[in-house]
């Protein structure tokens, strides 16, 4: 409601000038909100929601205000765009381009390179936590039992063996118990 | 020995075969395509538009899930000499030219050289004539501004 109350009075604003400084001004104060925030800018249409706004954007391509406020150079400009534009230089007419926006759309569509920042940064952080992990795993190792010393492997694969353990396809199937060695 | 005399033929395009320009998703709103076209065409044409109701159309316009006929296109440039606004028909250009997408390459130059003509005529140059079709400015972005 209030936004399509500032519409409307958008829409006045652009008819009447309005003396900065007189007591009509302070009758309307969302002309003078309007005013703050936007300074001398020409409110040129309805945009995207009624509001003075000004925006690059490739699905709604005319904003609701121009972009740079009417100095002297760019209303001698606006007197030369009501006749002939075949008089105008590309100067001229890139001129009065810029003076209503700000960005042309290859710009605003140009690519960023936003994703470097992003895949770099969670990359790094990745890394960080593969450092953590190995911190984690060199300050938490315990000396292996004595179970693991070589005469004591040796003597649990001799009870394998003697225990027959996987005869058909497993490791005792590769002994050869006649002459208590492995089969050549 | 025959001579053929080097002739500069320029290359006529054919409209290009976009299959459903336009959904008509909707059972109510049967409207036809040549309505749909006749209609804009209709309120740009329209005498006594100034330039707040022009920039609505030309949003409107833009924010269908289509391209614009050219036919439309030049009602919308005839408009825009009307209210002496030059900046609008180039952005104009501009968004048509987003509008095709992936088959920019196909569609923009089909439409440039169907309003051709009316752009000689009103002395409005393409964006590329401009050297808006590069990027010239690059400005901060306010996100990223500390």
């Amino acid at each position: 409601m209030a936004g399509r109350l500032l519409a409307l009075s958008a829409r006045s604003i652009k008819a009447r000038p309005v003396p900065l400084g007189a007591a009509g001004a302070h009758s309307n104060p969302a002309l003078d909100a309007t005013r703050a925030m936007i300074g001398n800018r020409e409110i040129v249409g309805y945009g995207m929601n009624g509001q003075p706004h000004y925006y690059d954007r490739s699905d709604i391509p005319l904003p609701a205000i121009r972009w740079k406020e009417a100095t002297a150079d760019i209303k001698c400009l606006r007197e030369k765009e009501k006749g002939d534009w075949r008089q105008l230089s590309m100067e001229e007419k890139k001129a009065l381009y810029r003076a209503s926006f700000k960005l042309t759309y290859s710009e605003f569509k140009a690519p960023t390179g936003e994703w470097k920042q992003i895949v770099g940064a969670s990359l790094m952080l990745v890394s960080v936590a593969l450092w953590f992990y190995m911190a984690v795993r060199v300050v938490t190792r315990v000396p292996l039992p004595d179970s693991f010393s070589e005469e004591k492997q040796q003597a649990q694969l001799r009870r394998i063996l003697d225990l027959h353990v996987n005869p058909i396809t497993g490791l005792s199937s590769q002994w050869d118990y006649e002459k208590d060695d492995w089969k050549k | 020995m025959f001579r053929f005399p080097l002739v500069r033929v320029q290359r006529i395009l054919r409209k290009p075969n976009v299959c459903a320009l336009r959904f008509t998703s909707s059972q109510q709103s049967a409207e036809s395509d040549e309505e749909f076209d006749n209609r804009y065409e209709a309120y740009f044409a329209k005498d006594g538009m100034d330039a707040w109701a022009i920039r609505k159309g030309i949003n409107d316009i833009v924010g269908q899930d289509l391209i614009p006929e050219p036919k439309i296109i030049v009602a919308a440039l005839k408009a825009c000499r009307r209210v002496n606004d030059f900046a609008v028909a180039i952005r104009f250009l501009e968004a048509i030219k987003n509008k095709c997408g992936s088959r920019v390459d196909e569609i923009y130059p089909y439409i440039i050289q169907e309003i051709r003509p009316t752009l000689t005529e009103l002395g409005i140059n393409t964006p590329e004539e401009l050297g808006f079709d590069k990027p010239e400015l690059a400005v901060q972005n306010v996100y990223e501004m500390h």
